[in-house]
């Protein structure tokens, strides 16, 4: 039977790009994360940091959170690739449309994405307890990553049409995760000894409002808030996939080093 | 569909039905930025089974008309008809009837012999069919020591090789190879041109871009000349030659060294017949049985030369004519043009070999 070439793409990306080495470190490192950083700071962040619970029943929702840097850096580096080696172009000239070629790395970004959530899940679950997560509660966390990672993939396929360097285009792929990834409240929450600056920095990152609404998601908490930040994070995935769409159409083809 | 010949097409084109007929264009041209054209005024066809050679300079528009004609790239001016669909509007549905090899490298990160499978996955190609054809592109190009690398372990000549079986496993009506000789040694290449020579005569309509002229020479049914991105000539190897190909070296060898006077006469004859020498003229003293020199029209000079030998009473041992070749022929039309590009041609000039920066356009 013929696939559909959308998912024919899918099947390509994964099959041509993600050997089982990259897949191993890109899910075990949170997974490292959970159980080293839960071990080693429980002991020492207070409780009353984290709002009651343990570091790492705080550190799990953060971690299902950073799935969506992970799915948008799978689909950002892919297509960085494609590009690099020249196969954007080659699969253009074949039967796709280009609107499916993107298409293709928007659902390898959610597979990759959901599919660490749910590793995440598994993983983090006996740290917070099972019963905590109702299927609005799942279906919150699903979603939320879903857009959160379109996000960044968009933000990563914008940047690529853009960069014709592999060394600009990795420098500003590890300074954007590391911006975003440590300004959030993934590892730490904001408190009252947060400075000033900081906080705002920290409620301007799209992966802050995904942390948030994932712990409200597991603590059963789930408000007017998180819708808010739920239509926030949608806002900006449009957004940035709005970019990528036009960086997609004005790019240049051709060689690129 | 008749089409008359355009712009500075000097060659044919022939009367064809319309199904004959692979691809057409229509004052084609591409615009990098505006008013400054890649290609421009481009009026060519393709009949079904016949292979066209595109030959000119680097930057000359080949790859751009090849980025046109496979929808890379969007037209803005004029239009193309490939397989019977303009090509602007002919999307998926046109490229999968054509199968491209990309000047520049494209490959997966896996093993040779994935990628070709991966590649005809890619194109709907059942996998059975996907796996037998695979060995024998592997066959064929002599893929089968590289088939467990991956393509950054081969050789320039393999990846190349590599790139033109890929595109070889799916099906297709007309095959655009940018290039795909770069690299390869003899061997490799006179094995590729004879399948491509195969396929075409199997009706696979062939559109081929070189710089190796010899090689357009042996495998093209027509070639178009492009220089500054306008076409100059399309025409048979053969017209091209015996039209462009300009002077040729003559030698003539007599039995005995004429004498000095008899031979700086025959010079000043030769140079009034439009003939270059091929000595200098003080040299002409020398008791030397060879003469040579460039001739316009070689062939017309020999029955003279016979017989002002016999006028002279000087024996002939040996007269020969260099054979035209296509180089001398693309020399002859680019070469001129070349030194005295006109104004409209020196701004559209960009770097020699760069591409121009193409936008995709929309998302269809």
């Amino acid at each position: 039977m013929k696939l559909p070439p959308l998912l024919r793409l899918v099947v390509r990306n994964f099959a041509s790009n993600l050997d089982p080495l990259t897949i191993i470190i890109r899910f075990g490192q949170p997974v490292i994360t959970i159980v080293v950083l839960g071990t080693m700071f429980s002991s020492i962040i207070s409780t009353n940091v984290t709002g009651g619970g343990s570091y790492t029943a705080f550190l799990v929702p953060g971690m299902i959170a950073f799935q969506m840097i992970t799915g948008g850096v799978v689909s950002g580096n892919l297509f960085w690739l494609d590009r690099r080696w020249a196969m954007v172009e080659q699969i253009f000239s074949g039967p796709f449309r280009r609107s499916e070629y993107l298409g293709g790395l928007v659902l390898t970004t959610l597979l990759f994405a959901l599919v660490g959530v749910g590793i995440m899940m598994l993983v983090g679950l006996p740290f917070i307890g099972i019963p905590s997560l109702s299927p609005l509660g799942v279906a919150t966390v699903l979603l939320t990553v879903a857009l959160g990672s379109v996000f960044f993939a968009g933000l990563l396929i914008a940047l690529g049409t853009r960069l014709r360097s592999a060394n600009a285009y990795f420098t500003i792929q590890s300074f954007l995760q590391l911006f975003v990834i440590f300004l959030s409240t993934v590892y730490y929450p904001i408190t009252s000894n947060t400075p000033k600056a900081l906080a705002v920095v920290f409620y301007v990152n799209p992966l802050t409002y995904a942390a948030d609404t994932i712990r409200d998601a597991f603590g059963g908490t789930l408000g007017i808030a998180d819708l808010e930040s739920l239509g926030v994070l949608g806002a900006l995935a449009v957004v940035a996939f709005g970019a990528a769409i036009w960086g997609f159409r004005t790019m240049e083809l051709g060689p690129i080093q | 569909m008749v089409k008359s010949s355009a712009g500075f097409a000097a060659g044919y084109r022939t009367t064809m039905p319309s199904d004959q007929i692979a691809l057409e264009t229509f004052d084609l041209g591409y615009a990098y930025a505006p008013g400054r054209f890649a290609i421009r005024h481009l009026d060519i066809d393709l009949h079904r089974g016949e292979v066209l050679g595109l030959l000119g300079r680097n930057g000359a528009g080949k790859t751009t008309t090849v980025r046109l004609l496979t929808t890379l790239l969007p037209p803005t001016e004029g239009t193309a008809v490939v397989l019977g669909q303009d090509v602007r509007y002919g999307g998926r549905a046109l490229r999968s009837r054509l199968g491209v090899v990309l000047q520049a490298e494209s490959l997966d990160f896996v093993t040779v012999e994935r990628n070709l499978t991966l590649y005809a996955f890619l194109w709907g190609v059942p996998r059975e069919v996907a796996k037998t054809r695979a060995e024998e592109m592997i066959e064929l190009f002599e893929l089968g020591e590289a088939r467990r690398r991956k393509p950054w372990a081969l050789s320039g000549g393999e990846r190349r090789r590599f790139q033109v079986a890929r595109e070889l496993m799916h099906d297709m009506e007309i095959l655009f190879l940018d290039e795909p000789t770069v690299g390869l040694d003899a061997i490799a290449r006179r094995r590729i041109l004879r399948y491509l020579k195969e396929r075409a005569r199997h009706g696979l309509s062939i559109v081929f871009t070189t710089h190796i002229l010899h090689e357009a020479d042996m495998l093209c049914d027509r070639i178009a000349v492009f220089h500054l991105g306008q076409l100059l000539a399309l025409d048979t190897a053969e017209e091209l030659k015996r039209k462009h190909a300009g002077a040729r070296e003559v030698s003539v060898t007599f039995t005995a060294p004429p004498a000095p006077e008899v031979r700086t006469e025959l010079a000043r004859e030769l140079e009034a017949r439009g003939a270059v020498l091929l000595e200098r003229v003080e040299d002409l003293g020398a008791p030397e049985t060879k003469v040579a020199f460039l001739a316009p029209h070689a062939e017309e000079l020999l029955p003279w030369l016979s017989h002002w030998a016999q006028s002279h009473s000087l024996e002939l041992e040996r007269m020969s004519v260099e054979e035209a070749t296509l180089e001398a022929a693309f020399l002859g039309m680019i070469g001129d043009l070349d030194s005295t590009p006109t104004d409209e041609a020196k701004g559209r000039l960009r770097p020699s070999g760069a591409l121009p920066p193409g936008r995709i356009g929309g998302l269809t």
